[in-house]
């Protein structure tokens, strides 16, 4: 008999890890939402329990439950990396449009864009912009919305041109059909797998620099549960021996980047035409 | 794939072994070097405090600890008593608007020449238009009346003028110019040898000083982050550390503990007044939710003082009822029974509190109680008492909405939300300006925009005092006279919460005399008698 695995094609593997992927992705969303305030009120006769069967990831030195902080935080790390990827994916979608079929000047000020935003660290700009939108939620989503879309306007500046030239494309045109129809009918349906893509690969970025951002004090108040805040405060607490304050947060955030990496490798793969079901 | 991952754990797992060896306390041999009692005449100390702007006392230097190298007209001992330094007697006129102060005529300056009235005149003139920190508006001119007498008179009688005399330094008319905040000369006990801006401070003992000569011939003074400081405790290269509450618990080998009592206080300051006014600058004063005097009574007498010294100063602190606790002029009467939650609870439901729509929020009419507790984001104890405060009242009913922000937005919120604010001087003058109506929305004093006409009058009173005894009573009835006051069983402005012991590892066999109460500002303060620093027998 053979093994169970080699019984699944590729696809059918890329599939299945998927979807166990998004459905620990949405427990965990789910244990942060269902968690409310209460859960990390203050107890000041429990602090700095070490890890138990009431408190898993222990308390921290008001008490608090770190279990609750922490997915609290991770799904807070997770909403914004929704919001902050969906607004870069939009913006690098729009301009990569625009650069691809507008002409040269427009190609010209998108390419002068995406590499003035790359050559400058995304953390520098993340910072500043967020700093300049007054920090909080609000401040970290724009700065990630607006920091994390050059490589993937790149990516869809190319695609788009390549299918432009392409003879369907073309001979389409020749037969009279209108630009709109074009831009939606071919062009569209190709760029939209790379747009998917590109958006997934994008999450684990922007949790890591929402975390990288709380992490240096700038983003939420430092009571707020943000994964970096929590981080950033065990760094005190490690030289007294109190690791767990470090070790289940990191752990957590290190398999939620890791969870929507392979979420986005795997919708490539199922996305891919070139890959068959062998 | 799965190859890849277990190798990733591996590796993983021992990056994360080797991180927490790295991190756990070694017990190693280092100690042969600690156990050598030092028979030397010198100390390391890293106890923060550096001045931003150099040691210039006519712009601040020296307020609270010692000056080290100038010295003052009186100083407080031990018990805070005012007590002569440079002065051997002063007089205060019967109307309180001349003081007479007549000074020793021994005393050199380091550089050898003698200390006169001209000095004094010099420095009280020169603080007096640097218009700095140093508060001496009220002072109206300095004279000499001969080589060593001095006479100041004020524009109007304040018995707290004397706390200028305490804490102003006096420097040399003949060496004070540009350079002088990085190059002080004075008559201090030490003289300075090397400043390293940021790093360290390097001082000597002046041997034309004219009181009893320190013991510490020479003294280090290192400027570390809290971490650097309990690194160098550890290693034993410090004799004195000034640590955070969340260190007291670590055993240092070799040092010992110190927690000196403070007046280092920290409470809410509440906006007494009703919204809808606005400061000059069009910042809203007020909030309708804690005006009521029934929400202010009620969070004073629930809160549980004694957890928060246990919970968050780690048993390092003492119950705060007034900004002036243990202090010569408090008023013990202040005293009240704290963690009431029945009595808290009775109290807002008579007053018209109730729940009518069962959100666990109490309402009166279309008011929730409910109003947002700001804290500097930077301060870890401010954080964790706000936290624990909104914690603990909220099964009142009373919802806290806590805010970290910094001092910057604080400015623009705090005459209309409810601040973590601390305070604690030697000087009775600061709860004049915190709780005076002529200090409302004046910097960080009065922000509550608290007024009592009493009590206003209790302090023109206190001020125009020609004694301090007399002074001190009127102080008191400030606070409490039996019917009204300014503390929590008077109108309540603030709840006050707790006094932060000052902690410090000390070396063993170090004697750093009798400490008297610590005024705000955790670290300086405790060179007030270096003079007395010396090593047990």
């Amino acid at each position: 008999m053979m093994p169970t695995l080699t019984l699944l094609n590729k696809k059918q593997r890329a599939l299945i890890v998927t979807i166990l992927a998004i459905v620990f992705l949405m427990i965990v969303i789910v244990i942060g939402v269902v968690l409310d305030k209460e859960s990390i009120s203050t107890n000041l006769k429990h602090r700095n329990a070490s890890p138990t069967f009431e408190h898993p990831f222990g308390t921290d030195w008001l008490g608090r439950d770190m279990f609750s902080r922490t997915f609290m935080g991770i799904s807070l790390s997770i909403g914004v990396g929704l919001i902050g990827a969906f607004g870069s994916t939009l913006i690098a979608t729009i301009l990569g449009v625009i650069s691809a079929t507008m002409g040269k000047t427009a190609d010209r000020i998108v390419s002068w864009l995406i590499d003035l935003f790359l050559s400058v660290p995304h953390l520098v700009t993340l910072i500043l912009i967020a700093f300049t939108f007054g920090g909080g939620f609000k401040g970290i989503v724009i700065g990630i919305a607006l920091t994390h879309w050059p490589s993937l306007a790149r990516i869809i500046r190319a695609e788009v041109m390549q299918i432009r030239s392409a003879e369907f494309v073309q001979i389409s045109r020749k037969m009279g059909k209108s630009s709109w129809w074009i831009a939606t009918k071919h062009i569209f349906p190709h760029i939209l797998p790379q747009i998917l893509v590109g958006f997934m690969l994008l999450f684990p970025h922007a949790i890591l620099h929402e975390a990288a951002v709380t992490f240096l004090g700038l983003g939420l108040s430092p009571h707020e549960p943000a994964i970096g805040i929590i981080l950033s405060e065990s760094m005190k607490y490690l030289s007294a021996g109190m690791w767990w304050l470090a070790f289940f947060p990191g752990l957590c955030l290190l398999f939620i980047v890791r969870t929507f990496d392979m979420l986005g490798e795997n919708i490539r793969i199922l996305m891919d035409i070139n890959i068959d079901h062998k | 794939m799965k190859k890849k991952l277990f190798r990733l754990l591996t590796v993983m797992a021992i990056v994360f072994s080797l991180v927490l060896a790295g991190c756990a306390p070694s017990k190693s041999n280092q100690s042969t070097e600690k156990d050598v009692k030092r028979e030397t005449d010198e100390l390391v100390l890293s106890i923060k405090g550096e001045p931003d702007t150099g040691f210039d006392p006519t712009t601040g230097w020296g307020r609270y600890g010692s000056p080290l190298f100038q010295s003052t007209l009186l100083k407080r001992d031990d018990n805070l008593n005012i007590v002569n330094d440079l002065a051997t007697s002063y007089e205060v006129t019967k109307d309180g608007k001349v003081w007479t102060v007549v000074l020793r005529e021994d005393v050199q300056f380091s550089d050898g020449k003698l200390l006169t009235a001209d000095d004094v005149i010099f420095t009280f003139e020169t603080a007096l238009n640097n218009g700095s920190v140093v508060d001496l508006n009220v002072l109206d001119k300095v004279e000499a009346v001969n080589a060593h007498t001095v006479k100041f008179t004020l524009k109007e009688a304040q018995s707290t003028f004397i706390n200028s005399l305490v804490v102003t330094g006096i420097v040399p008319k003949h060496a004070y110019g540009k350079g002088y905040a990085e190059n002080p000369i004075g008559s201090g006990p030490y003289q300075l040898v090397q400043w390293d801006k940021g790093q360290q401070l390097i001082v000597k003992v002046n041997p034309k000083y004219y009181d009893q000569k320190p013991f510490f011939q020479k003294i280090t003074f290192l400027f570390l982050s809290e971490d650097a400081t309990i690194a160098a405790a550890q290693a034993g290269k410090v004799d004195v550390a000034a640590i955070p509450a969340s260190f007291s618990k670590q055993q240092v080998p070799g040092m010992r503990l110190e927690a000196l009592q403070s007046v280092d206080n920290r409470g809410i300051v509440f906006p007494y007044v009703k919204s809808g006014a606005v400061t000059k600058d069009g910042l809203p004063i007020g909030n309708d939710v804690t005006a009521d005097s029934a929400i202010r009574h009620a969070i004073n007498i629930a809160v549980d003082r004694q957890a928060l010294i246990d919970g968050v100063l780690e048993g390092h602190g003492s119950k705060a009822y007034t900004s002036v606790d243990s202090l010569p002029w408090w008023n013990p009467e202040t005293v009240f029974e704290d963690a009431d939650m029945n009595g808290a609870k009775t109290l807002l439901h008579d007053s018209g509190w109730k729940d009518t729509d069962d959100d666990g929020i109490l309402e009166k009419g279309s008011l929730k109680a409910e109003f947002s507790l700001y804290y500097p984001a930077e301060d870890t104890i401010r954080q964790s008492l706000s936290i624990a405060v909104a914690d603990m009242i909220k099964p009142l009913g009373i919802n806290i909405k806590v805010e970290g922000a910094s001092w910057d937005t604080i400015e623009q919120k705090m005459f209309s939300n409810a601040v973590l604010m601390g305070w604690g001087s030697h000087d009775p003058h600061e709860m004049y300006d915190v709780y005076s109506s002529r200090y409302t929305g004046v910097d960080y004093y009065n922000t509550g925009f608290y007024k009592n006409e009493k009590v206003d009058e209790y302090f023109e009173k206190a001020l125009a005092a020609t004694d301090s005894t007399e002074a001190i009573e009127y102080w008191k009835k400030a606070q409490w006279d039996g019917t009204t006051g300014l503390s929590a069983i008077g109108d309540a402005p603030w709840a006050w919460l707790v006094n932060i012991d000052h902690l410090y590892l000390v070396k063993n066999g170090l004697d750093i005399g009798k400490q008297g109460i610590q005024p705000h500002g955790h670290g300086w303060p405790i060179t007030n008698n270096i003079e007395d620093w010396k090593w047990a027998e």
